[in-house]
Parts: C-alpha cells; sequence; structure tokens
C-alpha cells in the first residue's frame, strides 16, 4: 500500500494529479473556515460552543463539513449542485427536449451540464438567502442570543449572499477542475473532504468530555469498523458467465475474467440516507405545527420514541427501515430481466442455466440471498453510532465519524479513488520490466 | 469591422476552432511580388532555387513567403494552373501543422503537394496520406512535373508494389498511400525477422488527405493483421439448420440490427436438430458458438447491403463509404459463417497476430497536418484525440450554391415516389444530377424506379469502383443523371459540363449540378459533403436532402416520433416543424453514438498501444542486436555451444533471433487474443460499480508482463528441439505463419447505464404504461 503512494509520487504525470488535488483541497478547506463578510466571528464561535443540538441540519452541516454553521463563505457548499443535478436528472424524464438533449450524447450532455450549473446558483441563491434569513433573525443557532449578523442593513445581507452563491460556483468549478485535471471524482472527493474534516473535531470533543481511555477506545473502534466496511465493500459473488460470440482458436481463456459480479452491497449508501431522512419529518412536522412550549400528547410520544436517537424504537426502526429500502433501491436498480434479455442478446449465458427466464430467475435469486447480509451489514454500520451517544453528543449522530452516512461515504470515496489511482498507476509503471 | 471584432473574438475563446490566418494572410503580397522575378528564371535556375531552401535556416515567415512563391511558379510552369492564394495559404496552414479545411474543388491536392515539398525541403520525409490507392497513386502523378521542378522525390505505394519497390517509394522524400496501405506495411514492418526486411524508415511528416474521413470515420477501424492458421470451420450442419428458422418465432434481433439471438422455441428446434444436446451446458457451448455465429451471418447481415457476392467470394461492404473494403474481413468465425450461408467453399480461418488503430498510426510521426473540405464539424475531435487544430481557408470565390430545406415525407415509399418526380422536373432542363444514396441496394432500387420512368442514369457504387473516378468526374455533363452511393469518387472533382468543361457555360446558365440526398446521413459533416458537391469554385448549383420519419436514421435513433405530426393525404409529404427537428435530432444522436465508439475504441486500445510499443522496442532489440544469443546462450549454453561448432557464426545468430521474435509474435497474437475476450465481457463489472476500463487494465497488465519471460523460456525448448541445420532453423514443424490475409473489424461496447439511468428507465416506462 506505502509502496504503491511511493511509485504513484514517484510518477511524474501522476504526481502533478495529486499534487494539483491536494492543492484544491487546501483552497477549498482555506474558504470553509473564513467568514463571509459581515459575519462576526467571534460570536459565531460562542453560539457554536453554546448550541449541543444540530438537528434538522446536522446532514447539511454534514455535507459542509461544517462551513454552514460557520457561515464561510463555502457555508452553501455543494448540496446546491447535489440538488441540481438531481433535478435535473429527473426533469429527462418529464421534459422531451432534456430527454432529447440526453440521448444526443456528448455535445448534449455539455448543454446539460450548462442547464445543471444554472440551476445550482438559483438554487445557492435561494440556499444561502434562507442562512441568511435564519442567521439574521438569530434562530440558526437556536437559543444562541449573540448577533452573528452585526449589521444587518439590507446591503451587508446581499453581500453575504453574494458570497456564499459565489462560493458554491467556485465549489462547483473546483469540483470539475479536479475530476478533469485531478484524480478520482471531483465531487466525491469535496464530500469525503467535508466528512472527513470533522473527524478531528469530533475526536477533541471526545478527548476532551470523557477523557483519553474512552477516546482511545473510541479511536481503536473507529479504525476495526472502518477495516470491516472495506472488507465487506469488497465483498462480491461472482457468476460465471460464458460468452459464445466467437469461434476462439485454440486456447480458452476466461474462467476467472468472464463473470457478473454482484456486490454484497449493492445498494450502497443510499438506503441509508433514505431512511435517516424519512426519520427526521416526524421531528420536522413537530416542530413546524407545535408551540415548542406546550407540547401535545402525542408530541411528546414522538419526542420519546421517535425523536430520541437513543429509544430502542427509533433505532429498531430506522433498522427495519434501512432493510426496507436496501431491497427497495436493488429492485428499481438492478432489473434481473434486463440483465439477463442483456446477456442473451450478446450471445451470453451463465453455464448450465438457460437463457431469458431461468436467467433473470437465478439472478433473482442470487440477488435476493446476497442481499440479506448486504442489508443487515447495512443497518448495522448505521445504527452504530446511536449506541455511542453518551460518548459523543446527543443528537450528532450523523456526524460520527465511524459509523453511519459519514464512514460509508469515506470508505466508498476512497477505495474509488485509490483505486483510480492504482489503475493510472498500472497504465504508466512500464519501466523497469525489460531487465 | 465587425467581422473582425467577431473573429478576434472567435480566437480569444479559440472557438469555434479555427486558428488564425492573418499572419499568414499578411505574407500574400510579399509572395506575390517575388513572381515576377521568379518568372524569368529557367527551370534550371527555379530548381536550384529550390535546393538553395534546403540549406536555409530557420524556417520562419519569410522561408515560408520564398517556398508559396517557388510552388507557385513551379506549378504555374508543370501544371499550367497558377495557384490561388488560398492554396498558398492552405500550403501555409499545413506546413504549420494544421488541419485546413478549403472547400471541395478548391485544390487540395496542389496545397498539399507544395506543403509536402516544403517539409521535403526542410530534410524530413513526408508521408501524404489519402483514403484510397487510386487516389495516391492520382495525386503522385499528378503532381510529379511540381515535384520535379523544386527538386523534390516523389513515390507512392500500392497494394500491388513489390517489397523492394515499396522501399524505394518509402525512402523518397514524399510518398504518396493510401491509410491502410501504409498502415499494414507498418503492421508487417512489426514482423520481420532480419532489419535489411523492414520498408518503413523513421515516421517523420504526415500529411493526411481527406482528414475527416480518414482521423474519425475510419478511426473507429483499427486494421488487422490477420495470418491463415486453416481453411474456414464454418459448420455447414449449423448452416442449414439456421437457414430453416424464422424470425420472431425461433430468433429475435434487436432495432438497430447488431445482434441476433434465439428464443427457447429456436433453441429447442437447434437443439433437437443437433441431435438432443443442451447449447447452454459446459458441453454444448462450442456447438453454441457456432449457432449464434450462424445465425448473426443469417439474420443481421444482408447480401447486396452488407457484402457482396463476387468472383466466389464474400466482399465486404464498408458502411462509412459503400464501397466494397477490399481488405475487410469478418472476425472470429463470422466470414465463414456467411460463406457457408452463400454455400461458398469457405476461405482461410484466420489469428489476429497484430493490429493498430489509424490514431496509434497517425501518432507514430512527430509531425502531422491535414486537409479535408468538411472539418471544422469535427474540430473537437481532431483537438481531442489529434491535438490538431483546423484552419479554415475561405473559398476563392465565393460559393453560390442554394440549399433547398430538406423534404420530408411520412413513408420510404413516398419519399422515393417524390425523389423520382424531382429528378424528372429538374432532368426536363437538362441540368446535370448527382443522387447520393444511403447504400448499394437503395442505388440499385433508385434506378430501376428511373429506368421506369424512362430516366436513364448512370450507377455509381461498389460494384464498380474501378471506374468510379471517371464516372463522376462526367457527373456535370449536360443532361446526366449520377446516382452514387455516398463518398463514392472523392476526391475527383465535378466540373460543370463535363471532365473537359467544354459545356461548362450552358450547364452554369442552367443552374449547375443539382444535388440531391436521398436520406440524411448519420452526420452533418457526410451531409455538407454531398452538398458540397455543387457549387464547385463559385459556380451555380443546388441541393437537396429527401427525408422521411421511417428512415434508417430515425428509426435507429430517434423512434419516439411524435405522432400528431401531418403528411399530406396525397403525396405524403410533411411540413412540420417537428419532423425536420426529430430529424436533425435523430443525427445528432447518430453524431453522438459515433464519438462514443471512436472515443471508446481509443480508450481501450490506449493500453493496448502502449503494450506493443513497449514490446516493440523489445522485439527491434532482439531484430538488430545479438540480444536474442546472448539470452539463450545463458539459457542453454550447451546446446549453444553445441551448435556454434556446427554452424557460423550469423547463421546462429540468425537462427536464435528468428527463434526468439516467433515466440514473441505468437505470444503477443495470443495476448490480443485474452485481451479481446476480457474486453468482450469487462462490462459487466459495471454492476459492481468498477469502472471497466480499469478492470481490463487490471487484467491486462499482469499478463502483459509474462510475455518477455514467457517467450525466453519457450524459446530455450524449441532451440533444443528444432532442426537446425546450414540453412537456419526449419520452424515450420513449429508451425510458423506468415500472414497471407489481412481484414479489419469494429469494436463496441455496451456499457450498462448507471445506477440513476435503471431507476429513471423505470420510472419512464412506468410512466408511459400509464399514458397509455
Amino acid at each position: 500500500m506505502l509502496s504503491a503512494f511511493r511509485s504513484a509520487l514517484a510518477t511524474p504525470d501522476l504526481r502533478k494529479k495529486i499534487l494539483f488535488t491536494l492543492m484544491i483541497v487546501a483552497v477549498y478547506r482555506l474558504g470553509a473556515v473564513t467568514p463571509a463578510p459581515g459575519v462576526s466571528y467571534p460570536n459565531v464561535q460562542a453560539c457554536q460552543a453554546e448550541i449541543d443540538q444540530q438537528g434538522i441540519y446536522g446532514l447539511l452541516n454534514l455535507f459542509s463539513g461544517g462551513a454552514l454553521l460557520q457561515l464561510s463563505v463555502f457555508a452553501t457548499g455543494i448540496m446546491p449542485y447535489i440538488t441540481a443535478s438531481i433535478i435535473v436528472q429527473l426533469l429527462t424524464v418529464v421534459i422531451p427536449r432534456f430527454e432529447e438533449l440526453k440521448k444526443e450524447g456528448q455535445a448534449g450532455q455539455g448543454k446539460l451540464t450548462q442547464y445543471t450549473r444554472y440551476l445550482t446558483i438559483a438554487l445557492a441563491i435561494l440556499q444561502a438567502t434562507g442562512v441568511v434569513a435564519l442567521a439574521d433573525r438569530g434562530a440558526l443557532f437556536g437559543d444562541c442570543s449573540q448577533p452573528v449578523l452585526p449589521d444587518n442593513s439590507v446591503y451587508s445581507l446581499a453581500i453575504i449572499v453574494l458570497t456564499m452563491t459565489a462560493g458554491t460556483a467556485v465549489m462547483m468549478w473546483m469540483g470539475e477542475l479536479i475530476t478533469e485535471r485531478g484524480v478520482g471524482n471531483g465531487m466525491s472527493v469535496l464530500i469525503f473532504l467535508n466528512i472527513a474534516s470533522r473527524i478531528p473535531v469530533e475526536g477533541a470533543n471526545i478527548l476532551n468530555n470523557e477523557g483519553g481511555m474512552i477516546f482511545a477506545f473510541v479511536c481503536v473502534l473507529g479504525l476495526a469498523i472502518i477495516a470491516s466496511v472495506i472488507f465487506v465493500e469488497q465483498g462480491q459473488r461472482r457468476i460465471p458467465v460464458q460468452y459464445a460470440k466467437r469461434m476462439v482458436g485454440r486456447r480458452m481463456y476466461g474462467g476467472t475474467s468472464t463473470y457478473l459480479p454482484i456486490k454484497v452491497n449493492q445498494a450502497g449508501v443510499i438506503p441509508v440516507i433514505f431512511a435517516s431522512s424519512l426519520l427526521y419529518l416526524p421531528d420536522l412536522l413537530g416542530r413546524l405545527i407545535g408551540d415548542p412550549n406546550e407540547a401535545s400528547a402525542w408530541q411528546r410520544f414522538l419526542q420519546t420514541y421517535l425523536v430520541d436517537q437513543s429509544s430502542w424504537v427509533h433505532i429498531l426502526l430506522y433498522f427495519a427501515l434501512i432493510i426496507f429500502f436496501t431491497y427497495f433501491y436493488i429492485t428499481i436498480t438492478f432489473n434481473v430481466d434486463d440483465r439477463a434479455e442483456e446477456m442473451k442478446k450478446f450471445g451470453g449465458f451463465i453455464p448450465g442455466i438457460r437463457p431469458g427466464r431461468p436467467t433473470a430467475e437465478y439472478l433473482g435469486f442470487v440477488l435476493n440471498r446476497i442481499t440479506f447480509p448486504g442489508s443487515i451489514y447495512l443497518g448495522i454500520v448505521a445504527i452504530l453510532p446511536n449506541f455511542f451517544l453518551s460518548v459523543t453528543q446527543q443528537g450528532a449522530n450523523q456526524n460520527f465519524p465511524f459509523g453511519g452516512t459519514a464512514v460509508l461515504i469515506m470508505v466508498g470515496v476512497g477505495l474509488d479513488t485509490v483505486k483510480q489511482i492504482e489503475s493510472q498507476l498500472m497504465q504508466r509503471n512500464y519501466e523497469g520490466f525489460l531487465r | 469591422m465587425l467581422n473582425r471584432v467577431g473573429r478576434r473574438l472567435r480566437r480569444l475563446i479559440q472557438r469555434p476552432a479555427s486558428a488564425e490566418l492573418t499572419r499568414y494572410e499578411a505574407l500574400l503580397p510579399a509572395i506575390g511580388r517575388r513572381e515576377a522575378e521568379l518568372e524569368k528564371l529557367s527551370d534550371t535556375e527555379l530548381t536550384e532555387a529550390a535546393a538553395a531552401m534546403r540549406e536555409r535556416d530557420p524556417v520562419d515567415q519569410e522561408w515560408l513567403a520564398e517556398l508559396c512563391a517557388l510552388g507557385r511558379e513551379a506549378t504555374r510552369r508543370a501544371l499550367g494552373e497558377r495557384a490561388f492564394d488560398v492554396q498558398l495559404l492552405g500550403t501555409m496552414g499545413l506546413l504549420t501543422g494544421h488541419v485546413v479545411q478549403m472547400a471541395t474543388g478548391e485544390g487540395k491536392t496542389l496545397s498539399g503537394a507544395l506543403a509536402a515539398a516544403g517539409y521535403a525541403l526542410q530534410g524530413k520525409r513526408v508521408h501524404v496520406i489519402s483514403v484510397n490507392d487510386y487516389l495516391a497513386r492520382r495525386d503522385a502523378e499528378w503532381m510529379r512535373p511540381v515535384y520535379d521542378l523544386l527538386g523534390v522525390g516523389v513515390g507512392w505505394v500500392e497494394p500491388s508494389l513489390t517489397t523492394e519497390d515499396r522501399r524505394a517509394a518509402y525512402h523518397s522524400e514524399v510518398c504518396y498511400g493510401a491509410v491502410s496501405e501504409v498502415g499494414f506495411d507498418v503492421l508487417r514492418d512489426r514482423l520481420v525477422t532480419r532489419p535489411e526486411d523492414l520498408v518503413q524508415p523513421e515516421p517523420e511528416v504526415a500529411i493526411v488527405d481527406e482528414a475527416d474521413s480518414v482521423l474519425v470515420d475510419e478511426a473507429r477501424v483499427p486494421l488487422v493483421m490477420a495470418g491463415s492458421v486453416d481453411a474456414g470451420m464454418a459448420d455447414e450442419e449449423v448452416a442449414n439448420i439456421v437457414r430453416r428458422l424464422r424470425h420472431g418465432l425461433h430468433y429475435e434481433t434487436d432495432p438497430d440490427g447488431r445482434n441476433a439471438w434465439l428464443t427457447a422455441a429456436g433453441a429447442s428446434v437447434v437443439e433437437k436438430s443437433l441431435g438432443g444436446i443442451d447449447l447452454y451446458d459446459e458441453s454444448g457451448s462450442a456447438r453454441l458458438a457456432a449457432v449464434n455465429i450462424a445465425l448473426h451471418a443469417h439474420a443481421l447481415l444482408t447480401r447486396d447491403v452488407d457484402y457482396l457476392v463476387r468472383d466466389g467470394k464474400v466482399q465486404l461492404i464498408n458502411a462509412s463509404r459503400g464501397r466494397v473494403a477490399e481488405l475487410q474481413r469478418w472476425p472470429d468465425g463470422l466470414q465463414a459463417a456467411v460463406e457457408a450461408k452463400e454455400q461458398l467453399p469457405p476461405s482461410d480461418h484466420g489469428e489476429i497476430l497484430d493490429s493498430i488503430t489509424v490514431q496509434a498510426l497517425i501518432a507514430r510521426y512527430p509531425q502531422v497536418a491535414g486537409m479535408t473540405g468538411t472539418a471544422a464539424a469535427v474540430a473537437e475531435q481532431l483537438r481531442e484525440f489529434y491535438q490538431l487544430e483546423v484552419a479554415v481557408i475561405p473559398p476563392n470565390t465565393p460559393t453560390i450554391r442554394t440549399d433547398h430545406r430538406d423534404r420530408i415525407f411520412a413513408s420510404p415509399s413516398q419519399k422515393l415516389r417524390a425523389i423520382v418526380e424531382e429528378i424528372r422536373t429538374v432532368h426536363e432542363s437538362g441540368r446535370p444530377i448527382l443522387v447520393g444514396t444511403q447504400d448499394v441496394a437503395e442505388s440499385e432500387e433508385l434506378a430501376d424506379k428511373l429506368a421506369k420512368a424512362d430516366l436513364p442514369c448512370v450507377v455509381l457504387n461498389a460494384r464498380n469502383d474501378a471506374e468510379e473516378a471517371a464516372i463522376i468526374a462526367e457527373a456535370g455533363t449536360y443532361d446526366r443523371i449520377t446516382v452514387s452511393t455516398q463518398m463514392a469518387g472523392r476526391g475527383t472533382d465535378i466540373r460543370l459540363g463535363g471532365a473537359d468543361g467544354a459545356d461548362h457555360e450552358r450547364v452554369a446558365g442552367l443552374g449547375g449540378l443539382h444535388v440531391i440526398g436521398t436520406a440524411r446521413y448519420p452526420s452533418s459533416r457526410l451531409d455538407d459533403q454531398l452538398r458540397g458537391r455543387a457549387g464547385r469554385q463559385g459556380d451555380p448549383g443546388s441541393s437537396v436532402f429527401f427525408a422521411s420519419l421511417n428512415d434508417e436514421l430515425v428509426l435507429s435513433h430517434a423512434p419516439d416520433v411524435p405522432e400528431d405530426i401531418e403528411a399530406d393525404p396525397e403525396t405524403g409529404e410533411v411540413t412540420d416543424a417537428a419532423a425536420q427537428r426529430q430529424i436533425n435530432h435523430a443525427q445528432r444522436v447518430a453524431e453522438g453514438v459515433d464519438l462514443e465508439i471512436h472515443r471508446n475504441t481509443w480508450r481501450y486500445t490506449r493500453l493496448i498501444e502502449r503494450q506493443r510499443a513497449e514490446l516493440l522496442r523489445h522485439r527491434d532489440a532482439v531484430l538488430r542486436s545479438e540480444l536474442a544469443r546472448e539470452r539463450l546462450a545463458e539459457a542453454e549454453p550447451d546446446r549453444c555451444a553445441e551448435l556454434a561448432e556446427k554452424l557460423d557464426e550469423a547463421t546462429l545468430t540468425q537462427v536464435c533471433r528468428e527463434i526468439v521474435l516467433f515466440h514473441l509474435d505468437q505470444l503477443w497474437a495470443d495476448h490480443l487474443a485474452f485481451l479481446a475476450e476480457v474486453r468482450e465481457t469487462i462490462h459487466l463489472r459495471a454492476l459492481a460499480r468498477e469502472a471497466p476500463l480499469d478492470e481490463f487494465h487490471r487484467a491486462a497488465i499482469p499478463e502483459f508482463h509474462k510475455i518477455v519471460g514467457e517467450a525466453e523460456q519457450r524459446s530455450a525448448k524449441t532451440l533444443l528441439e528444432a532442426e537446425v541445420t546450414e540453412s537456419g532453423v526449419d520452424l515450420a514443424a513449429a508451425g510458423v505463419r506468415r500472414p497471407t490475409s489481412t481484414w479489419t473489424y469494429l469494436v463496441h461496447d455496451n456499457p450498462f447505464d448507471s445506477d440513476a439511468e435503471q431507476a429513471l428507465k423505470k420510472v419512464r416506462s412506468m410512466l408511459r404504461k400509464k399514458r397509455s
């Protein structure tokens, strides 16, 4: 592993790419901690220390690497871009013009990307306005009484909105730069960074609040979790496939290379995000319609059993939802009929199984069997942080960097990026084989 | 003024990709002034002046100007044509490494020749790469007087040349050759066993004629060198069974005609006919491959569309040019299956020994330039794949051709009727007509229809390509109707009033050549090429494309035609703008697909090319040094000593060399077969969210690293076992094969959609179901 990195740095081409990525990362981190103009930095720090619950902004704050609650120039982060991409994707279903563009290959895709960028800017303006409005009303940090925006004239507020929007545009650009000239997928790398940048903060929290012993314990446990997540993430079932479309000469190849892989965790992180978003809903609902001072009976019920993340009901429900969404997502994305059909078209088959219907059934059978442990694994990883609430802070579930969405995303992006570096290394590293 | 600002702006943002030519335009007056002085020189003095250019250093603007002035004088004397300013601009564009776009009939050949001479006078060897052998030879012979006056040697290569002639041609200062010819010579050079057998010198400069066609259209198809192993092994029994199968019941095909597969019913029929075997068992899979190939030949390949049967042989038709592709064969037993289908004797079965993409071929040249009539549309691709910039040369006289709007019809039969009608109307005035069709079958059909309507026409397609240049040159004659497939006769001018232009005034007075396209081509560039046949050098002319919503293009790329498009009940003509939009959309989809194929081919072959280059360095060392002997002496010292007594030094070295080279070449062929196998299924990895390309590399690289070691082991074994005599080693026993036939094949990829794609597809189909 280390030697691979050493040779990665020894390859000039690759070194340039890695250094370029690191440079963008540095610029990005700098921006994430630079307060937007007009924000009172000391007051923000004071408020940060005061709040104990990050509530519904939790996920958003996680994705922005804490920049949101810092009110930094990158406060709105890449969320607008992610949302815009999803919206444009969905629009290709609804708007014929978009569907046409999508089909037109690169030229059309280019136009769609352009639309995504415009939409990102629009969404960023919206989100920045929202954040600034919340901060201005003092609602961003709950009960914090310090004025985070001392000068709240329209002009200076507009400047903040403009800065944050520009920040999102710059991030979008940086992401594209990484994809184009660095290593890995730019957007994923930035998300990875956001999550990873929370680790020292959370670690320091634990060290300060719980002392060295617990801290060491959490570190060891964290590493163990990451290692096992990496292990499971790479697990796959390989169904042998033969292609009988050509008459090959004397030698028979394959066996090792021709297979159809199904991952243990075929669904990825999406089911966890679905489930946790769904569980936020009651909380959000309660806040919207209820009066926090006079909680009615059903609100108290919700609070105790659903919102409270240490409650068994919450944990079990979360777990069950994840299993459900795993199966749901896999049925949507892995269409066994399409796969069987496609294999049949290109002359492929699974030895001993007839193409078409029987193949689809067989694939479905394997998929169902493998999804079961996969979904249990996802559920366990996702609920792990809930058991550490006493160690971390109440409500900081998603931010606990050794479990839940965070670790799944980090490991996923990390593996992809390392694989990409490795592949580029393999392509270049030919010198020395001719003795 | 506005124009200039616009140009500046475009240059600032570098789009569209046209290089700035003002720098070279500024040289034109100086070139003009030099003309008078040069006119006074005798021929010998002119040649001497050109020779003096060889000494001049550096190659700067003055050098360019002087070269152009000399070139213009040489063309005036040799061909009686004074090169236009725009032609000299083209020459300067080529000499500075651009792809120059010059409209049809502007004299690209001349610009290219002057540029080639220019490079030659800089002391570099130039290969002018053209699309076919005919053009290579014609251009070389046509331009020879010019080269002679400039004191530059010129040669050309064509398939019939002997090795000696070939070597002489490649070593002349300027050498013309078709891309496939040059490519195959590169491949052949990679298989020689004596250094003196090499025909090509180190590549230096390439000037690519019809650059878009060569660099973009042809680039999707790698040149493949194959060696014959034995006679074909097509299964006649299988062919006879498959012949009885019925479409829809026993087998199905996908709409774009790329794949055919057995249904469950078909599979059991075949199994029963073959004696009750199980095709999908380990044991039956060999038979299954034969069935699949036979089915492919039966269901997807149509005689006269995809291939011709001529002289008892199957000959492929090149889809992108509508010509017989002499050197092409289908890979992996398909050729034999087609022969079985046509009940022809099987030809040799081959094994792929080596391959090269056009891109890699061009990349060998440190300096590349190109010329074509339609480059701007592919400027992005030329930049991405070849790092070439396009320079657009304005026409000498502005084009005054009228391009009519597309005429769209509901069904192909209505379209055909309208085309015949159009031809009749235009023909009445005596205007010459050129009809561009999609393929050979369509040409024949149209010719039939025209004959019935008493409109005699000349058909120009893959069947008589030997005479096509002569026929196309006459297409501008009064009263003439020419029906031609896509690019038949490309590179030959259509002059109004016939090849000698005798009748020019009368035909021009009638409105010049009228070009009719029977359907839109898969790319707008091809449309433009056909249009460009008319309106040459400021001549009058017109063009119109006919299209239908049931054309191949629309059916395979944009089949969801809006339903509310109304057609004229009588003629079937559609005037709805939506129809035009749909057709344009279909064309853009087709262009996107082609680009994707090109990019995919390149992404997957890049690694192979790199490995090949690596191995070739080793091969070259073996070929030119004593490496093989040294290695074998280390591995088998006893045997070597024994042989050293029997043989003289040179023979032993050559024996060792031949053994090692044979095994290296054989292992490379095996490696290619392995890669083809991996390539076919690697897209399945996308299911586990792995990048197929990365996984391809992961599989390919360790395998490659084994080659050199394995070759040495095998060589040592051969040395021990083989019969070695005074005259060398007898490798025939080991099965040495020299390539006797060559063909090309297409790479296509079928990557899965992403997860999001899958989900969207599902939603989309659910919406559809609801709607209906």
